[in-house]
């Protein structure tokens, strides 16, 4: 039994380091400009798509395809924000129909470009065992686990670090202040959502590493990383990280301890106590209610 | 796309030489398929069988040539209803049906109401042959799924069976069927039953690992949790003796796609591979399906070839003794008895296959080796034998 | 050119609205009087369905100030209450289906603690609910089927010598029920509820001050909205025939209404119909025409434009329209 438990928890965490890097693109995203990016799944399936084709068509390893993810992912998330900026009324109802409207353009495209079929790398290395103890896990979730730390890392000393990051902190946290002290919001969300594509990038390629892909998936992402977002409460990068794994390893215990059919709804359960009854979250600090 | 495009145009061109060549009287088929959303793969493939039925039919045939009209149902029961309403007011003389009981119910119904043959690879429930459809065939079941494991339970002998099941609903029926049939000859059976939207399966292996201590796992699934199975079953090394699946797996495609994970693992198959000379539908089958599609045939293509074929034959047979403008080709589609690439098809009264059974394959080293029932087998079975 | 665009939030005035009633029974009268066949009949039955929906949705938007993301949920429920209510219990169809309207709302009390959250965090919390909903309808089998589905469900009855289950009766029964629900809307709209309504989506703090129960109201029109959605589910079961979870609590009964209702102009009362017609229809008939494997992609180009350009939906479009002629020509 408690080998079992033990299996779940660290299956959990592995599998909800990757569910923190989907879900910061769209916590940094929201955050700053309110609104839900709800063709970020899309964005980050694209970028698994291009390590498809990348380790396909070369050979390399599929986080060889990085470069060329952040660049098509990152551009198109450029893009997304240039449109959505472009709505005057309206803009959190709007927004959702538009970026909605734009994972359904991603989706079909991959639909038409690499068929239906399921994809996922075939590197002998990343499918290949390794084991801790008495625990076990694929070179893959391994290695995606490490890249996420990195790039969470990363994303913190830039937040704290860098004006732009400052600045993407600043609008976060009140808008109007921000701009009061000399801070573009508009331009700082522009920012905000590139750095949302450069994690969407990544995390795309770590999940061909550790998972299956199909053109269908991408909108569960989305909905993955909102659930992650709200665990966590706005604000808070270590809060998403948790979060993420807090996820991970309560859908792992629930296939464990009860049955793999309710894996779904313990996740959603738990969303949906976290939204009633910690107002901000398990980490953040501001209130969501209207 | 493009690789789309020029299939279907030099299907075209095919099909426009013979038409030029023979004057031959033109006769169109329908189809509706999910040609987008979660089942698309499946929807393709299908399609991509039939197109070849379809050519190879008319390369044989001088006196009719098929045109085949394909529309995407999305899985959804209006439009695959809307779908087979438009096929049938485009002239289709039948219909073939996509995916899953829940389309081909409400679908083949429809046709039923418009009096055209309705035949299907892609709905294994019970229910659809107990509403007495004149028009309703089917060429698979759940039934024949069944049997095809439980005779390879019965020749290895397993003293316990896991059974892995996604809850969509064929994957949940074969599950539930083969939890009873295995428990009523005393083999211990563990269902663990996973929602579809899951896809790290190690908490699952290790249940099955370090609880049910079984020799045998059965995946009651589709392509993407396979991969995630033996996947996460490569990981954790339970003490299995055997890894058996049931639909689209025992296929040259998958293990061209995943060569490290599928070797010894067992499926439910009609043909070995590389298919046996002694077959010259089969063959001429494969060799085309390469030909066009650049890959190998795989489990739902010949199932979809095999329905194909049966209609297209019913349907010249009906259209020669001119009664297919008149109703006859429901008694014609009776009149089939005959040997394919999936054993003998012959319907019953309610438009079942009672003849359904499959063999089970095991990959070995890229090859499929028959291995069980003993009467269809071309090879005996490596026991115990894992991918790793 | 008018440098301010009108709010089309507000309601109409009479006249308009009459001529609005009028243009849509003719044109829902044309199909019937064309001699439109099974198939077209049936993508119109399948678009009207959308349409309820819509405007349950738009309701709730518009008057509650609440856009969801899980209206599944009470689809799937109205659907699986109606087919269960006459299959099992063997109670009339016609019955059934308002009860299933009843037992939708039923499921949106239990939505009650969501009421508080507000805008994106409410819509994702219906969201999960419509999840956990399509999960115990696999998981209590005994009750619903569970995955296998759900067949013998009753055809939807003869009612004074009209066919309701051929193409043509089941066409006209929608035509009616959506009237209905429009009707029921506008008078809500109308009502001094609507207007409490209105006042609390410009400032819920104000109106708190002044003695609105907002909660009670919005709570109102969460029941009314799930209500609607859960009879226009019940008829759905009804026409089809056949139910299984992932069908009856698909995303695509959450999404495809939002999507109607903003193109059409969900801020009106005839936006969300005309919407569901147009979109499915352009879907079904223009798109998958066109590309027959992802189609969707251009519905997906469609609505990006359609939001930059005319983020007022159609009729919102159409008034900016009239209106700037009518300016011109003073």
């Amino acid at each position: 039994m408690i080998e079992l438990v033990l299996q779940a928890i660290f299956s959990g965490i592995l599998v909800g380091s990757v569910y923190a890097l989907v879900a910061l693109g769209l916590a940094i995203a929201f955050g700053t400009m309110r609104i839900i990016n709800l063709a970020h799944g899309e964005l980050v399936l694209l970028a698994a798509y291009t390590a498809y084709f990348v380790e396909t068509n070369t050979g390399l390893n599929p986080y060889a395809a990085i470069p060329l993810a952040l660049v098509l992912v990152g551009g198109l998330s450029a893009v997304l924000f240039l449109m959505i900026n472009r709505i005057r009324e309206h803009r959190e109802l709007n927004s959702l129909i538009l970026t909605f409207a734009v994972g359904i353009i991603i989706t079909n495209a991959i639909l038409l470009a690499f068929a239906s079929d399921v994809r996922t790398t075939t590197s002998p290395l990343l499918q290949d065992a390794v084991s801790i103890g008495p625990l076990f896990a694929m070179n893959g979730e391994v290695v995606a686990f490490a890249v996420s730390l990195l790039l969470m890392g990363g994303l913190w000393w830039w937040l704290k670090g860098s004006w732009y990051g400052q600045a993407v902190r600043a609008v976060s946290s009140n808008r109007d202040a921000a701009r009061l002290m000399g801070i573009n919001p508009v331009r700082t969300e522009y920012v905000a959502f590139i750095a949302a594509g450069v994690l969407a990038s990544v995390a795309g390629v770590a999940l061909y590493t550790m998972s299956v892909v199909q053109p269908s998936i991408g909108h569960a992402f989305t909905v993955k990383a909102f659930i992650v977002t709200v665990l966590a409460g706005v604000g808070s990068i270590p809060g998403v990280f948790l979060g993420a794994i807090l996820l991970g390893v309560t859908e792992a215990l629930t296939v464990t301890l009860a049955s793999s059919a309710l894996q779904e709804l313990a996740g959603m359960a738990l969303f949906l106590l976290v939204l009633f009854f910690l107002p901000t979250g398990l980490f953040g600090a501001r209130a969501r209610r209207g | 796309m493009i690789r789309k495009s020029i299939v279907s145009l030099s299907l075209a061109l095919a099909m426009a030489v013979g038409t030029a060549a023979a004057s031959a009287e033109e006769l169109l088929i329908g189809a509706h398929m999910p040609l987008t959303g979660s089942l698309a793969r499946s929807g393709q493939t299908f399609t991509e069988g039939m197109q070849i039925a379809v050519r190879q039919f008319n390369e044989r045939s001088d006196k009719y040539k098929f045109k085949v009209e394909v529309i995407d149902d999305e899985s959804t029961p209006a439009k695959a209803v809307s779908a087979v309403e438009k096929l049938v007011n485009d002239g289709a003389v039948a219909v073939i049906g996509g995916y899953g009981s829940n389309i081909i119910g409400p679908a083949s119904a429809a046709s039923n109401n418009l009096g055209k043959v309705y035949i299907t690879a892609g709905a294994v429930s019970d229910e659809l042959t107990a509403r007495g459809l004149k028009t309703f065939f089917r060429i698979n079941n759940n039934a024949g799924y069944q049997r095809g494991v439980e005779n390879l339970v019965a020749e290895l002998k397993p003293s316990a069976v896991s059974i892995i099941a996604s809850t969509r609903e064929a994957p949940a029926l074969l599950a539930k069927g083969l939890e009873q049939s295995l428990a009523e000859k005393g083999v211990k059976v563990t269902v663990h039953s996973f929602d579809p939207a899951i896809t790290d399966f190690k908490p699952i292996i290790n249940k099955v690992k370090l609880r049910d201590k079984a020799d045998m796992i059965v995946m009651s699934a589709y392509e993407n949790d396979y991969v995630g199975i033996i996947r996460a079953a490569k990981v954790l090394k339970p003490d299995v003796k055997l890894i058996v699946g049931v639909w689209s797996l025992a296929t040259p495609k998958m293990y061209s796609e995943f060569p490290d994970l599928m070797n010894n693992v067992v499926g439910t198959s009609f043909v070995p591979f590389p298919v046996e000379v002694n077959d010259p539908e089969g063959k001429r089958f494969a060799d085309l399906y390469r030909e066009v599609y650049n890959k190998d045939i795989e489990y739902l293509a010949t199932l979809s070839f095999v329905e194909t074929t049966i209609l297209l034959e019913a349907i010249s047979r009906a259209a020669e003794a001119g009664t297919l403008d008149k109703g006859g080709l429901p008694d014609e589609m009776r009149k089939t008895d005959r040997q394919t690439l999936l054993g003998r098809v012959k319907f019953d009264e309610t438009g079942d296959n009672p003849f359904f059974s499959l063999s089970m394959g095991q990959h070995r080293d890229g090859k499929i080796v028959l291995v069980s029932p003993q009467a269809n087998a071309n090879g005996s079975i490596v026991y115990p034998g894992l991918p790793w | 050119m008018s440098s301010h665009v009108p709010s089309v939030s507000r309601p109409s005035s009479w006249p308009s609205s009459i001529v609005f009633v009028g243009i849509a029974l003719v044109l829902a009268a044309l199909p019937l009087a064309a001699g439109a066949g099974n198939y077209f009949l049936g993508l119109l039955i399948s678009a009207l369905i959308l349409a309820g929906i819509s405007l349950a949705w738009a309701l709730l938007g518009n008057l509650g100030g609440m856009v969801s993301f899980g209206h599944a949920a009470f689809f799937g429920v109205g659907s699986y209450a109606s087919a269960l209510l006459s299959a099992k219990l063997g109670l009339p169809v016609l019955l059934s289906v308002p009860l299933a309207g009843v037992i939708a709302v039923g499921a949106s009390l239990l939505m009650i603690p969501a009421l508080r959250l507000s805008g994106p965090y409410f819509a994702l919390a219906i969201l999960a609910y419509s999840q956990i909903f399509r999960i115990l309808a696999t998981e209590l089998s005994w009750l619903t089927g569970g995955a296998a589905g759900f067949q013998a469900i009753p055809q939807l009855p003869t009612v004074l010598g009209l066919d309701l289950a051929s193409r043509s009766g089941s066409y006209v029964l929608l035509v009616v029920v959506v009237a209905l629900c429009a009707l029921v809307y506008a008078l809500v709209r109308r009502s001094l509820v609507g207007t409490a309504l209105r006042a609390i989506a410009d400032s819920e703090d104000a109106t708190r001050v002044v003695g609105v129960n907002s909660m009670l109201l919005k709570a109102w029109m969460l029941a009314l909205s799930a209500f609607i959605t859960g009879v226009f589910g019940a008829l759905n079961a009804h026409i089809i025939g056949f139910l299984e979870p992932d069908y009856a609590f698909s995303g695509v009964w959450s999404v495809l209404p939002i999507i109607a209702a903003i193109f059409g102009g969900y801020r009106t009362t005839f936006g969300p119909i005309g919407g569901a017609v147009i979109i499915y229809l352009f879907d079904q008939v223009v798109a998958k025409s066109i590309i027959a494997v992802g189609h969707q992609i251009l519905l997906g180009f469609l609505l990006a434009a359609m939001i930059l350009l005319a983020p007022n939906g159609l009729l919102g479009l159409a008034e900016r329209f009239l209106k700037g002629r009518r300016d011109a020509e003073a």
